[in-house]
């Protein structure tokens, strides 16, 4: 390989695996973590079992939806064989170890699901005439078997291209593993898409059993595949500032993230603008419903903040390129992306329950800290194991030379 | 680096290298040449041909509307239940087409695709050109073509504004500043390319003709850091516009209370579907282009071969969106809705449908194979059945949706008139005028562009043969009055 670098990547490499110390450490992170957030989940769990029902939802979709970004992006590179993202991809097929722990998070959803979803899961659902139509599609048996099938999918998705893209690292033709990669990449994306479609039909539009909109599916793309950039941006920092990644990843890369995350700033509002714009325009009851119980009292003001906080400030905000290369402003940047990501889900679940206004709790918070800790230490638990970029991938010298002029 | 031979098919798997975008023993004298001699060179017999046959087609064009004018826009076929047919869905077919340019110009320069730099120029002649095909719709179903300014909100004696609820408003916003901001776009590239053809001149008019559009360029660092600049500024304008144009066409239907007009994926939908369709275009024309004029070097398989990738990709999102509306309808529960979708597919459109179907959703699924998408006949076929199959996307969307109202009593069945027929046929004669007229007249690949791409301009590149510079003085931009030089070519 280093035969093919040019004078740019000349010179010593950049370190590609954490020291035994290093390791751990993460790992006990992750574990602290996790043991912090489900301690917090549980006792929300046994405060109020039907808020933390709620709550969890949010903060299952919320990992969940980063994790399916993150296999998005991956998948993306490697279809559209991407020179410059190789580092980073890296670290995003960290977050996708979120994946095959998915199933484990979706137990509390799974016990939960007749509170969750009582109005077709419920007696309601049989003599409800609109709801009793679909109930070939919404009953609890054909539910559970599609969640089983989605869960299936990401997590060999999730393994698969972990596994290939580790294996390369010490690989004698690392050039064939890519092609193949980049082979499997493209039915994959099929997968995801429609696991992904159906899966926020499933578990966040089925809430409100009668509200129904074809965008839905592409709206948790979009919030999702931005998340997962942001988390990016900040595990990228993170490695950055502890003096890891002078060549594979730099202020280069940082810029291309962050040119992503407000490209996808732009996208998620246009997705969200035409559901919004559409359904308010029409005015059909059945529809504006939707759009009601979330300008209920407080509500507006999460509706706003979802408006601001979701597009207009990130928007101004990552338009300037001095910001995007500046690790504190691209850091606030991303951390901002997941509050925000994470109001989106609040927004898309709680006035489920919420009826008279939003009203943040401390059982909310178990609900996100439950499945965050876990989801944490799922990364970190990939992160501790092999090399930090991959060090046998053909392009990493293209990636080593990027430049935005 | 510098050992590796430089390869010389497009077919080239290796991910350590990139393929060359431009194949051959090729410098930048070479390619100027390659693109600049269709200009200078006396047309061949065929492009004379084939004018011929546009500039009757958009006499039939002509004859249309005068007759259209001459007795009023009942000559369309449109009427109750079925108010809106032929005419919108030539327009969004049309508008459609256009976007492969912006997208092609645009996004695909701020992803960084230097495949982009052999196309963009000719996929950006066709949006300018699908939007003027496109616009006739509008312009003449206003009836009284001359009042066509009254579309435009202005204060009058009259106190008459249009309608700012109105999508079809929008649409007016939005199409004039989209083809405003396209030509720019396409002028602002043009201006290095034109300067060359100013330099080659041999003739006086030439020089004086591509001297004034050449805008004083003089290849200056100034004029280079300006000109990426300005470009730069235009690509990021660009990407949003090209979906808001295709958007508020969505909205045209979207926001009314129709089912099968009114769902909300409709914007993505047809963007992607302007996109799939503006691809498979640009694929059915550059397959006879770099035939034609020999440009297999430039416009290789590669390049084909990736549009044949994005058409799969687009081609799927719009199979996605027909499958999300078709499952949506179901679970909506809505009788309405679901009619509305049932009609579409079994009902007496059922032949329009399943066409659409086939050379939508099915068609380019064949592109998974490399072999098809590297086959050229293949590739021809299938773009024309993509071209086919979306505009029987709009038609269904609109007639389908019109033809059987709430009330029995308000059920027809369209029929397009002659009229109908003749109009649309005779767009295809002024997009094909313009198009042949640009083929001839400016230069239809952006030369400084692929000169850019080119190994010898990287910076890394240490090739001791020099071969792009051979006979030049060094520099990697417009030292064209040194390429019209022949003997530099082979000193």
């Amino acid at each position: 390989m280093s035969k093919e670098l040019t004078h740019a990547a000349r010179g010593p490499q950049d370190i590609a695996k954490l020291t035994p110390e290093q390791a751990k450490k993460v790992v006990t992170f992750g574990a602290v973590a996790a043991v912090v957030g489900l301690a917090v989940a549980g006792a929300a769990f046994a405060a109020d079992k039907q808020r933390f029902a709620f709550s969890y939802l949010v903060g299952f979709m919320f990992v969940t939806t980063i994790g399916l970004g993150a296999l998005m992006f991956v998948l993306i590179q490697h279809v559209v064989r991407a020179g410059w993202s190789v580092g980073p991809r890296r670290q995003m097929e960290w977050i996708t170890g979120i994946l095959p722990w998915t199933v484990a998070l979706f137990v509390p959803v799974a016990m939960t699901a007749h509170t969750l979803y009582e109005e077709w899961m419920g007696p309601n659902g049989h003599t409800d005439k609109a709801i009793a139509k679909k109930l070939g599609y919404l009953n609890p048996s054909f539910f559970f078997t599609r969640a089983a099938v989605f869960f299936a999918a990401w997590a060999l998705l999730s393994w698969w291209f972990s596994k290939t893209s580790a294996a390369q690292d010490d690989a004698k033709k690392p050039g064939e593993i890519t092609l193949k990669m980049s082979a499997v990449s493209a039915p994959s994306i099929f997968v995801v898409g429609v696991t992904l479609t159906f899966a926020a039909f499933d578990w966040l539009m089925s809430l409100d059993p009668k509200w129904y909109s074809t965008i839905f599916g592409v709206y948790i793309f979009a919030g999702g595949f931005w998340s997962s950039l942001a988390l990016l941006a900040l595990v990228t920092l993170y490695l950055q500032g502890k003096g890891f990644f002078a060549k594979v990843s730099t202020v280069e890369h940082r810029h291309d993230i962050g040119k992503l995350l407000f490209g996808f700033t732009v996208f998620w509002a246009y997705i969200a603008f035409s559901q919004f714009f559409l359904i308010w325009y029409a005015n059909i009851p059945e529809e504006t419903i939707f759009f009601k119980h979330r300008w209920i009292d407080s509500w507006q003001t999460v509706s706003m903040t979802l408006l601001f906080g979701h597009f207009v400030i990130p928007f101004l905000w990552l338009l300037p390129r001095t910001i995007k290369r500046h690790k504190l402003g691209l850091g606030i940047a991303a951390a901002w992306c997941l509050v925000m990501h994470y109001v989106d889900m609040y927004w898309l679940v709680m006035p489920n329950l919420d009826h008279h206004g939003a009203h943040f709790t401390w059982i909310d918070l178990g609900g996100l800290l439950g499945p965050v800790g876990v989801a944490t230490l799922a990364i970190a638990l990939r992160a501790s194991k092999g090399n930090l970029f991959p060090v046998g991938d053909p392009r990493l010298p293209e990636a080593i030379r990027l430049q935005n002029l | 680096m510098s050992a590796a031979p430089v390869p010389v098919t497009s077919d080239v798997d290796d991910p350590s290298i990139r393929a060359p975008l431009v194949l051959g023993r090729q410098n930048f004298a070479t390619v100027s040449d390659s693109v600049s001699t269709i200009v200078e060179r006396k047309a061949p017999k065929t492009w004379f041909l084939l004018l011929g046959l546009a500039l009757s087609i958009l006499a039939i064009l002509g004859g249309s509307l005068v007759d259209l004018v001459w007795k009023g826009v009942g000559r369309w076929g449109n009427n109750h239940p079925v108010g809106w047919a032929w005419d919108i869905t030539g327009f969004v077919f049309w508008i459609g087409i256009g976007h492969a340019g912006t997208l092609i110009s645009a996004i695909l320069f701020l992803f960084r695709q230097k495949w982009r730099t052999s196309i963009n120029r000719a996929a950006e002649a066709m949006t300018i050109f699908a939007v003027m095909a496109a616009g006739i719709y509008p312009a003449f179903h206003v009836g009284r073509v001359w009042l066509l300014y009254w579309v435009f909100p202005f204060p009058n004696q009259m106190s008459v504004w249009p309608n700012f609820k109105s999508p079809l408003l929008w649409d007016v916003f939005a199409v004039s500043t989209y083809a405003t901001v396209s030509i720019l776009f396409w002028f602002v590239g043009l201006v290095p390319d034109l300067a060359t053809l100013r330099d080659r001149a041999t003739t006086r008019t030439r020089q004086i003709v591509f001297g004034i559009f050449a805008l004083g360029w003089r290849g200056s660092h100034r004029h280079w850091l300006n000109y990426e600049r300005a470009y730069m500024i235009l690509a990021g304008l660009s990407t949003p516009l090209v979906l808001s144009v295709h958007t508020i066409v969505s909205f045209d239907f979207a926001v009314s209370v129709m089912p099968g007009w009114h769902t909300t994926i409709f914007p993505p939908y047809f963007v992607a579907g302007a996109v799939f369709s503006g691809f498979a275009m640009v694929l059915t024309l550059m397959i006879i282009v770099r035939k034609a004029f020999g440009l297999e070097h430039l416009l290789t398989k590669r390049h084909l071969e990736n549009m044949c990738k994005i058409i799969l990709a687009t081609g799927s999102m719009v199979g996605y969106a027909y499958a999300m509306e078709f499952f949506i309808a179901w679970y909506s529960g809505n009788d309405y809705e679901r009619y509305a979708f049932v009609n579409r597919a079994f009902g007496p459109y059922k032949w329009a449908y399943w066409t659409m179907v086939s050379c939508n959703v099915i068609c380019p699924q064949l592109f998974w194979f490399k072999k098809i998408r590297t086959s050229i006949p293949a590739i021809f076929v299938i773009s024309i059945f993509v071209n086919i199959g979306m505009w029987f996307e709009r038609f269904v969307i609109i007639v389908t949706s019109l033809h059987r109202d709430f009330i029995p009593s308000s059920w027809g069945y369209f029929r397009p008139t002659l009229i109908d027929i003749s109009t649309f046929f005779g767009t295809f004669g002024l997009f094909l005028t313009m198009f042949l007229l640009f083929l001839k007249f400016l230069p239809s690949i952006a030369i400084s562009e692929v000169k850019g791409v080119m190994p010898a301009a990287d910076p890394h590149h240490h090739d001791d043969r020099h071969e792009a510079h051979e006979g030049l003085t060094g520099g990697t931009g417009n030292e064209d009055h040194h390429e019209s030089d022949p003997e530099a070519v082979h000193a």
